[in-house]
């Protein structure tokens, strides 16, 4: 004889679904609110007020505009950009020899900036930054 | 004749112990989010090869008004280098991160005086980027 068993139907209960669906979406937000960061990091050393024109002719120097980077005056697209500048830095051993100043004309857009920066940290640049006020920042 | 009062029990579902745990865990969670800038709407840059990035100590944004926010409160650019030496104080060197979160539309003459004043605050600095899609390059 085959004995018939039980039925044992467990239903959640329904007044919790919505406490569920409550802590689901903030699990959800919480979750895209904490994404990690992504960037570039760059040492800045402190700002300094630039008085001397101390080794300026030495030093390589880069122009941008929104339309063109220039290499000591030289306007050129930035894969051949960097590709001269690495050869011109891989010449030179000393820190002092490294630096690149950086002109930005004021209409310069960011996107172009951040990757003109990052072509002369490749190249093993030391930039620094020329701005209006005369203020000169190292950006290692 | 006294009747007996009857003995009403309160007790907490226990049950209900991993919701509440949980719910606080989130709550907390929020909370340790202190320079909380989300309300400033900005868009990253693109570039290749970008990292992943510790966490700061103070975060300073350029948005698509190019307003400048530090920590998500909107400070003048003559103004940000004190605020950030008062928030760096006296950490080490390597440990001074500060964000810089700036619209990819902003014009050099939005970011240099940001980036000039976190260099002067001795702030390590850390642009925030988005990774390029190596397919939309092409």
């Amino acid at each position: 004889m085959k004995l018939q068993r039980g039925k044992f139907l467990v239903d959640p209960p329904a007044s919790a679904s919505s406490d569920i669906a409550f802590i689901l979406i903030i699990f959800f937000l919480v979750c895209a609110a904490v994404q990690p960061e992504t960037g570039i990091a760059q040492i800045l050393p402190k700002t300094e007020e630039k008085t001397d024109k101390r080794d300026q002719s030495k030093n390589i120097e880069v122009s941008i505009t929104p339309s063109s980077i220039v290499l000591n005056g030289s306007p050129l697209k930035l894969p051949e950009f960097s590709r001269r500048l690495t050869s011109a830095l891989s010449r030179k051993t000393r820190d002092a020899d490294r630096i690149v100043t950086v002109k930005s004309s004021p209409d310069t857009p960011y996107p172009i900036w951040i990757k003109v920066s990052q072509a002369i940290e490749r190249a093993g640049g030391i930039i620094t930054l020329e701005l209006e006020s005369d203020r000169v920042i190292s950006v290692e | 004749m006294k009747l007996p009062r009857k003995k009403m029990t309160a007790s907490i579902p226990s049950a209900a112990m991993g919701d509440i745990g949980f719910l606080l865990l989130i709550f907390f969670v929020i909370l340790a989010r202190a320079q909380d800038d989300s309300h400033v709407r900005w868009q990253p840059a693109k570039l290749k090869e970008v990292e992943m990035v510790a966490s700061p100590l103070a975060s300073v944004t350029i948005d698509t008004g190019f307003k400048t926010y530090l920590d998500g409160k909107t400070i003048s650019t003559d103004e940000l280098a004190g605020a950030l030496s008062q928030i760096l104080g006296d950490a080490p060197a390597g440990k001074r991160y500060v964000f810089l979160k700036v619209h990819k539309e902003a014009k050099a003459t939005h970011f240099e005086p940001v980036i000039a004043a976190i260099s002067e605050a001795g702030g390590d600095l850390v642009h925030i980027l988005e990774a390029e899609n190596i397919s939309s390059t092409q």
